[in-house]
Parts: C-alpha cells; sequence; structure tokens
C-alpha cells in the first residue's frame, strides 16, 4: 500500500513537473492576481493529500483517535513535528519576528522548549496510564465524571482557538495563490481541510503528517538556500548564515550590496541597503511596544501550554511502547527545530528586502512568502513555499479537529450521554462534531482578531491554565485529589475568563474597570504566566485539606505509571 | 491491609530508589533548562544599557540650534541626515512616518533658495500626483508612469545636493526623495513637530550590552544563543535524558 502511494505521488509530481515550468511567472505583484503555477502545486498537493487520506482511512473508533497504535518513532516525530508546525510556526512566526524584533524569539523558544517539559515530565507516563485522550485520563485519574466534561469542554474550545489561527492562515495563502479576497479565501480553504480530515480520520492524518513534513521542510527550507546564496551570505547552511544579515541590519549597509561587481537587487530592482536599525535584534526595544516582561510572560505560556495541548498529548497515545514516546519527542523536536532555526531567516531577509520606503513595511502574516517574492526566488518555488504552509495548516487543523472530535464523541458523548452506542455511531458522531467544530472556526476566522501566531497562543494559554496542572498534578503527585483538581481548574477558567473577556471588550472599543492594567499583566496572548502556577497553587492547597486520592488511583500510579 | 500511606509519592519523594534517580535527573534538567532560558534573558535584562544611535546623538545637539534658525551648512546637512536615518526605519507608525516626512520636508526646503524650492515643490506635486494615479494603470502605461517617477524623484536629489549633501544612488538618497512631500507645515515651531524629539528618542535608543556587541558566527551573540543555541540546547536535553533513563531502567532490568 505504501510502495503503491510513492508511486502515485511520484508520477504526480513528476508529470507536473513540465508543465508547471510553462507557468513560470514573474512574481513582483504580491497580492490580487491568480498564480497559475502555485495554483496547480497547491492542487496537486491537496489531491495527494486526499487519495492518502482515503487509501488509509479510519475503519474503527481506535483508528480514528489513536492511528491504532502503528506509527514508528521516527514516523511519530515526523508526525508530531507535521501536527505542531502549524501555519503559526510557518507563516506566524516569521511575521512577529519582522514586527516585533527579538521579542519574536520568544515564540521560537516557547514552541521548542516546551517539549523538555513534555519529554521529562509527561510523554512516558502519558503512555504508560493508557488512555486515548485528555479528558479520559483527567475523568480516570480524578475519578469524576463532571471533569471528565469541563475537560472534554476544555480541549474543544482549545482546538478551537488554535484553528482560528490556522484557518487565518489557510485563507491568507489560498488568497495568494487563487488572488480571491480573504472571505473567500478562507471558505474555501476550510471546506477542503474539513472535507479531507472527514475522509481520513486520524490514521490517514498520521500518514498524511508524515508526507506533509516532506513537503513543509522542504518548501521551508529552499528558497533560504536560494535568498543566501543570491545575496551573499553563507548559503550552505542559511540557518546561521541569516546571522551576517542580522548583523548587517543592525549596523546597516549604506551602499548597495556589490557581490561579483554588481548591486544586489530585490525583485522590485532596490539596492540591498538599510538604515542601522538595531531595533530589530536588541532585545525587547522600546520601538517594537515590547516589554522583558511580555518575553518572559510569553515565552513561559507557550512553553507550559505546549506540554497541555490534547492535539500533542494525544500523539503519545498513538506509539507501540512506552520508549517509543519518549524518543519520539526527541525525533518531533529535531524536525522542528529545522524549521525553527530557518524561520529568523525570512523575517531577517523580508526586513532587509522591504527596507526601501517604496516597498514599505509588509503584511507580517504573509512575511514568508513576500520575503521569497522580493527575493527573486523563482515564482514556481515561491508557490510551493506557500502549498507547504498551507500544508502546515492542513497537518495541524486535522490533527485538532479529531481531538476536537474525540473530547465530543468518545469523551462526551460515549462516556457521558450514550454508553451503550455502537462503534459505528461513535465514528458518526466524531464526523458530525468535525464538522460543527469547522463551521464554527470558519466564522471566527473571518473576523480576523489578530495575527496567526498572537491567536494561537491563545489556545496555549488556555491549555497552560486549564489542562497542563491537570496533567503535571496527576501524574506527579498522589495526593492530588478530584476536589484540588475541580478547585484548581476553576482557577485557571477563572483567570482564562479574564482575560478573554478584557479582550474581547477592549477589542470591540468598550472599558471595564482596570482595562489597561489587565490587558497589560494579562493579555490574552500571555496570561498562562499568572493563570498555570495559580492553578496549581490551589490545586494543591484544596488537595491537602480535603478527603484524599483512593487507594486503587495511588496503586495505579505507583505501580502502573511510576513503575 | 494494604494502606493507602504506601503509595503516597510526589516528584520531591518518591517511593524507592529508582523515583529517586529518576527524580534528580528530572530536576536537574529542569534547571538547567531554566537558568539556560530565563536566566540568559534576566542576565541580559540587568546588564543592558539604554544605548542611543550616533543619528540620535546629532539630533539632540543640533535640534535646539535648528529651531532658531541658527545652524551652519555642515550641521545642517547632519541634521538632515539624522532625520533620514530616522525616516528609514520599517518600524516607524504611519502618524510617526507623516512627522518625519514633515520635518524632513520642511527642513531641507530651507536648506535651499527660494527659487530651487519653489521648482522642488511642483516637482513633487507632480510626483504626488503620478503616484496617485499608478493603481488605476496596467502594462506600458504603469511601466512609462514608474519610469516618470524615478525620472524626477532623481532630479530632485540632483539638483539638491549641492544644499543637502545628499548623493544619488545612496541609501539616503532613496529615502529622500521617497519621503519628501508638497504640502506640509512652514516652519519648524509647528505644534505637529511637538512629538519629534520622543520618535527620535523611541526609535533611536535600543538596550545594549557587552551580549548584544559581541559577535558569534555573524550574530549578535545574544541573538544567536536564542535563535540557534537554545534549541539545539533543548534537543540536547532530551537526548540525554532519554539515555540516562533508559540506561537507568535496564541497569535495573525493569521493563516498561
Amino acid at each position: 500500500m505504501i510502495t503503491d502511494m510513492k508511486k502515485i505521488y511520484l508520477i504526480i509530481f513528476l508529470s507536473l513537473a513540465n508543465l508547471l515550468n510553462g507557468f513560470g511567472q514573474s512574481l513582483t505583484q504580491l497580492e490580487g492576481s491568480f498564480k497559475t503555477g502555485p495554483a496547480i502545486i497547491l492542487i496537486a498537493i491537496l489531491i495527494t493529500f486526499v487519495l492518502v487520506g482515503i487509501f488509509f482511512r479510519a475503519k474503527d473508533p481506535a483508528d480514528y483517535y489513536a492511528a491504532g497504535r502503528k506509527i514508528s518513532t521516527v514516523g511519530s516525530g515526523m508526525a508530531i513535528a507535521s501536527n505542531w508546525m502549524s501555519a503559526a510556526s510557518v507563516l506566524g512566526m516569521a511575521g512577529m519576528m519582522y514586527g516585533f524584533g527579538y521579542n519574536g524569539l520568544a515564540y521560537v523558544v516557547g514552541w521548542t522548549g516546551g517539549y523538555v517539559l513534555l519529554l521529562i515530565l509527561m510523554a512516558a507516563q502519558i503512555r504508560k496510564y493508557g488512555k486515548y485522550t485528555a479528558p479520559d485520563f483527567i475523568g480516570d485519574r480524578y475519578y469524576s465524571r463532571n471533569l471528565r466534561i469541563v475537560s472534554a469542554i476544555f480541549t474543544i474550545l482549545i482546538s478551537f482557538a488554535y484553528c482560528v489561527g490556522q484557518f487565518g492562515g489557510i485563507g491568507l495563502m489560498f488568497k495568494w495563490i487563487l488572488g480571491l479576497n480573504y472571505t473567500w479565501a478562507v471558505i474555501i480553504g476550510s471546506s477542503v481541510v474539513l472535507l479531507y480530515t472527514l475522509i481520513s480520520g486520524m490514521i490517514g492524518a498520521t500518514k498524511n503528517m508524515q508526507i506533509q513534513y516532506v513537503i513543509i521542510v522542504v518548501s521551508f527550507l529552499i528558497p533560504t538556500f536560494v535568498m543566501a546564496f543570491k545575496f551573499d551570505y553563507f548559503w550552505l547552511i542559511p540557518q546561521v548564515g541569516y546571522g551576517a544579515a542580522v548583523t548587517d541590519i543592525v549596523q546597516g549597509i549604506a551602499a548597495p550590496n556589490i557581490a561579483g561587481g554588481e548591486a544586489l537587487l530585490n525583485a522590485y530592482g532596490h539596492d540591498l541597503a538599510i538604515v542601522p536599525s538595531p531595533e530589530f535584534a536588541m532585545p525587547w526595544d522600546p520601538s517594537t511596544g515590547t516589554s522583558f516582561f511580555q518575553w518572559v510572560a510569553i515565552c513561559f505560556s507557550l512553553m507550559v501550554g505546549t506540554a497541555g495541548l490534547p492535539h500533542v498529548i494525544q500523539r503519545f497515545y498513538v506509539v507501540p511502547k512506552v520508549t517509543d514516546a519518549r524518543w519520539s519527542v526527541v525525533w518531533g523536536l529535531f524536525f522542528i527545530c529545522l524549521v525553527y532555526w530557518t524561520a529568523p531567516a525570512y523575517s531577517t531577509f523580508g526586513r532587509l528586502l522591504s527596507s526601501n520606503p517604496e516597498v514599505g513595511s509588509l503584511a507580517k502574516d504573509a512575511i514568508v512568502v513576500y520575503t521569497a517574492q522580493l527575493g527573486g526566488v523563482n515564482g514556481l518555488i515561491v508557490g510551493l513555499l506557500a502549498a507547504g504552509a498551507i500544508s502546515a495548516a492542513f497537518s495541524t487543523v486535522s490533527g485538532l479537529l479529531v481531538a476536537g472530535a474525540s473530547a465530543f464523541s468518545h469523551d462526551l458523548y460515549v462516556k457521558v450521554i450514550n454508553p451503550e452506542s455502537t462503534p459505528k455511531t461513535q465514528l458518526k458522531i466524531a464526523r458530525i462534531g468535525t464538522v460543527i467544530m469547522g463551521l464554527a472556526v470558519t466564522i471566527v476566522a473571518l473576523l480576523k482578531l489578530g495575527l496567526i501566531a498572537q491567536l494561537v497562543s491563545v489556545a496555549f494559554s488556555m491549555a497552560a491554565c486549564t489542562i497542563f496542572p491537570l496533567f503535571l498534578l496527576g501524574i506527579w503527585w498522589s495526593g492530588s485529589n478530584r476536589a484540588g483538581a475541580k478547585a484548581g481548574l476553576f482557577a485557571g477558567i477563572m483567570v482564562t475568563t479574564i482575560a478573554l473577556t478584557y479582550f474581547i471588550v477592549g477589542l470591540s472599543g468598550g472599558r471595564l474597570p482596570g482595562q489597561e492594567f489587565i490587558s497589560y499583566w494579562l493579555n490574552v496572548w500571555y496570561f498562562a504566566w499568572f493563570g498555570a502556577p495559580i492553578s496549581i497553587i490551589v490545586n494543591i492547597v484544596v488537595s491537602k485539606f480535603t478527603t484524599p486520592t483512593p487507594l486503587e488511583i495511588k496503586k495505579f500510579l505507583a505501580e502502573q505509571v511510576h513503575n | 491491609m494494604e494502606s493507602s500511606e504506601n503509595y503516597n509519592f510526589s516528584i520531591f519523594r518518591p517511593r524507592n530508589v529508582h523515583g529517586r534517580k529518576n527524580r534528580n535527573v528530572i530536576l536537574t534538567m529542569l534547571l538547567v533548562w531554566i537558568v539556560a532560558v530565563f536566566g540568559f534573558q534576566f542576565l541580559l535584562r540587568a546588564i543592558e544599557k539604554p544605548v542611543p544611535e550616533k543619528a540620535l546623538v546629532t539630533f539632540e545637539k543640533l535640534w535646539p540650534a535648528v529651531k532658531t534658525g541658527r545652524v551652519s551648512a555642515d550641521d545642517a546637512k547632519s541634521f538632515l541626515n539624522s532625520l533620514i536615518m530616522a525616516r528609514g526605519k520599517g518600524t516607524l507608525k504611519t502618524d510617526e512616518q507623516k512627522v518625519l516626512s514633515d520635518v524632513i520636508s520642511c527642513f531641507s526646503g530651507q536648506m535651499l533658495t527660494e527659487e530651487l524650492r519653489a521648482t522642488l515643490t511642483s516637482t513633487i506635486s507632480e510626483i504626488e500626483s503620478l503616484r496617485l494615479m499608478l493603481p488605476a494603470l496596467k502594462d506600458q502605461e504603469f511601466l512609462a508612469t514608474k519610469k516618470r517617477i524615478s525620472e524626477l524623484s532623481n532630479s530632485i536629489v540632483v539638483i539638491t545636493a549641492p544644499f543637502t549633501g545628499i548623493e544619488k544612488g545612496t541609501l539616503e538618497s532613496e529615502i529622500f526623495k521617497y519621503t519628501l512631500k508638497s504640502d506640509y507645515p512652514g516652519t519648524l515651531n509647528d505644534k505637529s513637530f511637538e512629538g519629534l524629539e520622543d520618535i527620535m528618542k523611541l526609535y533611536m535608543t535600543h538596550n545594549q550590552s557587552i551580549l548584544t556587541d559581541t559577535k558569534f558566527l555573524g550574530f549578535p551573540f545574544h541573538y544567536f544563543y536564542t535563535a540557534v543555541f537554545l534549541l539545539i540546547l533543548f534537543i540536547g536535553l532530551c537526548i540525554v535524558y532519554n539515555i540516562l533513563i533508559e540506561w537507568r531502567l535496564k541497569k535495573q532490568g525493569v521493563v516498561e
């Protein structure tokens, strides 16, 4: 089956290669036109995804939720990386560094450093506990149907918040390729990703994630080699080579950069010169409107949120053995870092290439594609880059929708509403849940509430305030009991609610008491710096003064989870 | 009968030797992780100093004299250059761009003769009207208009060069010709320029230290550390942890 798929994949790409050469076009127009070559690449990739989804489609609930636990360590690592690397990683992160300089690096560090926490505190223990979903674990560990329900609802909300940024990214790339307006681009993109997830489920998604990872990495890396070579930086390892470009931005390039006797120009014919701009690299530069506190708060929230995201935790259920859970994190992190080392190169070249006032400041969320365009990279490679960004969003969205649908059908419907339901009914409910969630996310994505990376960071803070403390204490402290978990979860939800309320009121132009204070210290992008510790403290304090954890739970944790 | 107490544990109080060794590994890893990530940022914060760019130093030295109109020709050129350095920043907000464009237009106008100023204003007006037409044009018309704008812009640089010291083909000229406006306040004491000093300070003062000024593999060191090294460290920590844990499990004959 896999060999067949490889053949299909190869044939599609080889046959398209010649055709696409005929569509290579000047891409100096950043927006607004239909781009034939990139469109064909995108369609080919999407067809491949759907075919893979059909070949490896879910046949029963076990396949749908956990890919039948048939995934290898490296394969699982690729799936983790692909599942992880969303539009926020591929598009949003470079945009944050382009717009906010050094503070954008808080996203790079936060989204990778969290994997260390995940590995040493959770991966193997979660696999040993042997549950399918995050609400499964929480309901069982805290022997509480209500906690299962609330955590299932939060799993859906977290997946929902995460999806909003992804759908926005999909919309931006469809807009760029198809030349449509944002609304239609989001609607078309959302429909395609929804259809794909419904067809494939997680087992198809896992196979696809491996293919998607390869597409994301190849499409993301190639333009940086080209630009580093073209602009006379160390191109063999552009992930290091761009460092000299950062220094050039800080110190300024007074005269056109000369390589081989010719001035280096961007696609608009402008010299590669820039005024000294230390604000691009200096820490928490005042001109970027960011502060030291925000750097630390964002980084901490993203790290802790990483270890609490249901769709990330869920990946550890699909590996066959405990040791595989551990090594799949290492592989996953390595594969993720390949892209994360490269993203700052885009923001750096983007800053250089848009330094001419006539080009002006570019839209942050599309900076990756614009940089490749302005850098004069071949149109088809830029098209592949855009398709890679869509792949990144697709792989994450499919994982998120499955996690959300799992929470809806497995944790709410089967465990609470209708325990007697047949596997066929369960699958049907999972698919209905996927559709409802997909439609709702599309509507919110159309509102354009923030930058992609910022929107996604809301999901991280939510996860850090609600799911993470329950997992951390549930695994590592036998004394954490049902009452403590409920109180801790309530505290986390309160902080989340306050941050979200102030954000929504502020967005609609209203003001609440202490609006500026809360908007800064409990900002919706990083409120977990406060919410997560508070939730943990409340959990511990209440657990100390209430009925202890039952013997069978303690025994299971001591003997099964901690050997 | 089994006692619940026998199964009490926490990460700080493991139940057996295996648990204690496991705890030591985990806490060591966490400590390295926290110090490497946050310790470095706190260090950066602790030793940083606000450092002004050269252009800001020039601006602050000359601004009082410029406002009173008592400034030498060379100082005027230096002052204009400092404004252009600020206007070239990619992160300026729209209202800040306007203030800087206005002050550059106003000050450079004062540096010219009256006749030349009139020529300059009419040329800029023509460029502005051509720029407004651009979005509606296509193909050859678009290219021809762009070419005309470019010619007019270059002519501005050439005719003003003896007064401004800005030579054609330099970065300063690119910013200068794009920045000039035909409509701007008539005096540098205009109310709209009150925020100029704050804008200059905001965009031209940066948190720097030995960690930001040292270069490593072409990077400012702190940038390399955060963007490249920390990620390598994370992977390294994960590998070391896995090897240590599996070595310990094997040594103790534990099958997971």
